[in-house]
């Protein structure tokens, strides 16, 4: 192995790591916001089901990410390596500025972006870069339409209920199940772009054949990396996730999780890279307007829109200009 | 109807089931059903809510 291929896998570990404390916060913001969990278990809690998740999903994913955003003849080493910076460019960007933004989007961005720097637009595969860009929409409004359905159904299954201290015991123990089960849909889902990135480099540098599977060790190796990414946290988005958008009780926190990890299970199963920030969001988006849409603070949920829009092209622009800066180099 | 007005949540629902209608021609083949199946969910949605709305405004 080159050492140009092990630093390039290296970049892809360091950028699964920003994905763990940026993206994976998400997974526990509701648990946190809720009290069932303190932060310090919560983190290990998501942390565990992140890793273990390779045991639940097939690479389908990572296929995409490595197969179908860009033509494989144009992904060189210096390519990937360009996409991956503009990746985690803008993701410390908007992590410093607490903006909770999709580390997936930023990844498609980078590296159509690195790719057409280098060989122009044609290089972009409109197939898979369609069914991307179909569920960058409709992931988030799966989640919200589950969280709001789900909040109903459990209202309306205890509304004679009358301990009420009782009843919110048990949700704060469903919530761990459910925290658990997101948890494991990020994992699934996350890790796996990652190992598309490094499944990519490996069959530019000819170690993999192109109709190869991902290897079993990018697998643990990246499950891994996103794994001790979520024990390192990333409050600034917990706290925006968990309590700016809208207040949440355990049966919420119930519902959003769940609607959320349903969606994420899906994505994974049929291949496609989507946002968990975008998934659970829509979910907590859901679960406030199935009491009235003033419980929701569009304020918040706007800028962070604002940041969902912004991600592709700018992730695309940062890792365009890295790349040029890699052939210049090159020369 | 809410205060005279319509109901902003069915409004909101409105827009998201039109979003999910405009996918529809753009997803994959596979992906259409489910396009319009969450299409057809919010507008049970929309309708359920200005129900609702209408409901709790009746004197």
């Amino acid at each position: 192995m080159t050492l140009g291929v092990i630093i390039v896998i290296v970049v892809a570990l360091a950028f699964d790591f920003t994905n763990g404390f940026h993206d994976a916060a998400n997974s526990i913001a509701t648990v946190v916001s809720t009290r069932v969990l303190s932060p310090r278990y919560a983190v290990a809690w998501a942390a565990f089901f992140n890793f273990v998740a390779f045991l639940v999903f097939k690479t389908h994913v990572a296929s995409t990410i490595a197969k179908d955003v860009v033509t494989q003849d144009v992904l060189t080493i210096g390519v990937v390596f360009a996409g991956l910076v503009g990746a985690i460019g803008w993701n410390l960007v908007t992590f410093y500025l607490g903006l909770p933004t999709s580390s997936s989007h930023a990844l498609v961005g980078g590296i159509a972006g690195a790719a057409v720097a280098r060989a122009g637009s044609h290089v972009l595969q409109s197939d898979g870069l369609r069914k991307i860009g179909v569920f960058i929409v409709l992931s988030p409004l799966i989640g919200l339409a589950l969280g709001l359905i789900l909040t109903l159904v459990i209202q309306w299954a205890f509304h004679k209920y009358r301990k009420v201290e009782k009843l919110n015991r048990g949700f704060r123990r469903a919530q761990l199940m459910s925290a658990a089960a997101f948890s494991l849909g990020h994992g699934g889902n996350d890790a796996q772009k990652t190992m598309g990135v490094i499944l990519a480099v490996l069959i530019a540098s000819g170690h993999v054949s192109k109709t190869s599977g991902v290897p079993l060790w990018v697998v643990l190796v990246a499950h891994s990396a996103i794994g001790l990414g979520t024990l390192s946290g990333g409050w600034r988005i917990v706290k925006t996730m968990g309590s700016r958008i809208t207040r949440l009780q355990p049966v919420g926190g119930v519902a959003a999780e769940t609607g959320a990890a349903v969606t994420l299970f899906f994505a994974s199963a049929h291949g496609i890279p989507v946002s968990t920030t975008h998934t659970i969001t829509g979910a907590i988006v859901g679960v406030g307007a199935s009491s009235r849409l003033s419980a929701v603070r569009w304020g918040v949920a706007g800028q962070v829109v604002w940041a969902w829009v912004l991600t592709i092209p700018g992730a695309f622009a940062i890792a365009a200009v890295t790349s040029l800066l890699v052939q210049a180099a090159a020369r | 109807m809410t205060g005279g007005g319509i109901d902003r949540r069915a409004i909101f629902f409105v827009i998201a089931a039109a979003v999910c209608f405009a996918l529809v021609p753009v997803a994959q083949e596979e992906f259409r059903p489910l396009a319009i199946t969450v299409g057809v969910v919010y507008v049970v949605l929309a309708v359920l809510s200005a129900l609702d709305a209408w409901s709790r405004s009746r004197p």
